[in-house]
């Protein structure tokens, strides 16, 4: 393995805190979240896998030597959302296989074949399009799957990541695409989770006034 | 080439802010260089990031040189490199295209300059294209069936974009391990998307004027040469998700010494040019080049 220090990137003279830092920064920037269906997401993860043993390593190392804390964060690997809940047709499942394969031109293909098309073909040809780069025609077609089935969860969640304009690391101060409006939306979402947090007796955003 | 693609200037380090004109003046010499004076013409942005981009190893080493823009005080610039010797044979491959593209499309005086530059660029664009043989075939394959998608008035914005975003994938086909081929792969095809969205959105109402191909003049329903409001957010909504996707391969990248201007390209300076392309200000911008020349 690699020194674990350059691996956070920190000297190893650096402070409990400092590293702390520096893994929770890398964990945000590599977390499964910003690489959601994402084709490079065996990447990030391994990525994740990296600084999380480094960051053990040296809290073990620490540790010995009195002090430390153990890793607060805990990820798992990116999983993919394609085995879950494919209905009846057996080619379905063939096809999320595929598209969980990246052979994206394949599963294509055998969605072209298919006549008749239900929710579960749009949602499945929308998957396609989204890990092909074509996210215009991924949203449409998750649209038209989401409209078919309105009750189906998966539909309804893969366009409301597209509504929010899905989800990526940025570092501090790095600006989105979407203008003041999105801006907007994002800080409403943040103070809707909050209150949500706070209802379970955490808080994400702290209260100045509290402290 | 466009131009979309460049850092904010104010948010660089002064050191930052040096190396980033000395790798644009190394590119511009880099171009003399290999392909003569009028090929300097093509230098760009687009292409200095790209520069940046395929760079791989330790520093930069620089040197001063004149040039005709600066025959008095000569300037930093990037001493040769295999990223910057690439990054000019691409210039040339791509920037001799564009020419012919106008040469065709465009109404006569201009059409007769691209024309007459097309012809006098035709052997510099030969060489480059023998050195970069799988981009220039990428360039003219796919350049070849966007024209064919132009004539159909292709509807499908995603199907338009694919056609010039795989010409950018195409630079980063030539790298050495698969890893970093699938992640430039991905950064470099959203790249080319969001580039190729913007050109469409800021050049809608001219084209609505002329007649001119637009995909969004079929993918949705303009008016007076402009998106409506609803129409807007769903086209920005298509640019963040391919810029998450440009930012989530960009993340994957080891840190180099162009990190911080490559970061502030993708994070503030691509954001800022979709903010002013949309806002309609793009193309009223003050010359960038002149901004704060007396650091």
């Amino acid at each position: 393995m690699n020194d674990p220090y350059s691996v956070l990137g920190v000297s190893p003279q650096a402070s409990d805190d400092e590293i702390k830092k520096a893994y929770r920064d890398l964990a945000r920037k590599y977390h499964p979240d910003n690489y959601h269906d994402n084709p490079l997401a065996d990447l990030a993860s391994e990525k994740m896998k990296e600084i999380n043993e480094a960051y053990d390593a040296i809290t073990k190392s620490r540790e010995q030597g009195g002090g430390g804390s153990a890793r607060s964060y805990s990820y798992g690997t990116g999983g993919s959302a394609y085995q879950s809940q494919s209905s009846g047709r057996s080619q379905y499942i063939q096809i999320r296989n595929l598209i969980n394969a990246n052979n994206l031109a394949q599963a294509e293909a055998m969605l072209n074949a298919i006549g008749t098309h239900d929710a579960e073909w749009y949602y499945l040809m929308g998957s396609v399009y989204w890990r092909k780069g074509w996210m215009d025609q991924a949203g449409q077609y998750f649209r038209t799957a989401a409209t078919m089935e309105p009750n189906n969860v998966e539909y309804r969640n893969a366009v409301q990541y597209m509504n929010q304009g899905g989800q990526a690391y940025r570092p501090a101060g790095g600006m989105g695409m979407m203008g003041s409006d999105a801006a907007c939306n994002m800080c409403q979402n943040l103070i809707c989770a909050d209150c949500c947090c706070e209802m379970l007796g955490g808080n994400l955003i702290p209260c100045i006034g509290c402290r | 080439m466009y131009g979309y693609v460049r850092p904010v200037k104010g948010e660089l380090k002064v050191s930052e802010l040096e190396l980033f004109r000395a790798v644009y003046c190394g590119l511009c010499q880099e171009l003399a260089r290999r392909y003569g004076f009028l090929s300097r013409f093509l230098v760009n942005y687009d292409f200095t990031f790209l520069a940046m981009l395929l760079a791989e190893g330790a520093g930069p080493e620089r040197c001063k040189k004149r040039c005709p823009v600066h025959p008095l005080r000569p300037v930093e610039c990037l001493c040769t490199t295999g990223s910057l010797a690439a990054a000019a044979d691409m210039t040339v491959v791509l920037g001799w295209w564009k020419l012919a593209d106008g040469a065709q499309d465009k109404k006569p005086p201009l059409a007769w300059c691209c024309k007459l530059a097309c012809a006098a660029l035709r052997r510099a664009y030969k060489r480059a294209s023998d050195r970069q043989p799988a981009f220039a075939r990428a360039v003219q394959t796919e350049l070849s069936a966007l024209q064919q998608l132009e004539q159909e008035n292709c509807p499908s914005l995603d199907a338009a974009a694919d056609k010039f975003a795989s010409i950018l994938r195409a630079i980063g086909e030539s790298q050495p391990t698969e890893d970093r081929r699938r992640i430039l792969g991905q950064l470099l095809y959203h790249l080319g998307r969001i580039i190729y969205i913007l050109d469409a959105a800021d050049d809608l109402a001219e084209d609505m004027r002329s007649g001119s191909y637009n995909p969004l003049r079929f993918r949705f329903t303009p008016a007076d040469g402009r998106l409506s409001p609803e129409d807007e957010r769903t086209l920005r909504e298509s640019l963040q998700l391919s810029h998450n996707a440009l930012a989530g391969a960009y993340a994957l990248l080891e840190e180099g010494p162009y990190s911080g201007i490559l970061s502030n390209t993708i994070y503030l300076g691509l954001p800022a040019a979709t903010q002013a392309v949309f806002a309609g200000t793009w193309k009223r911008s003050p010359k960038y080049h002149r901004e704060r020349r007396s650091v």
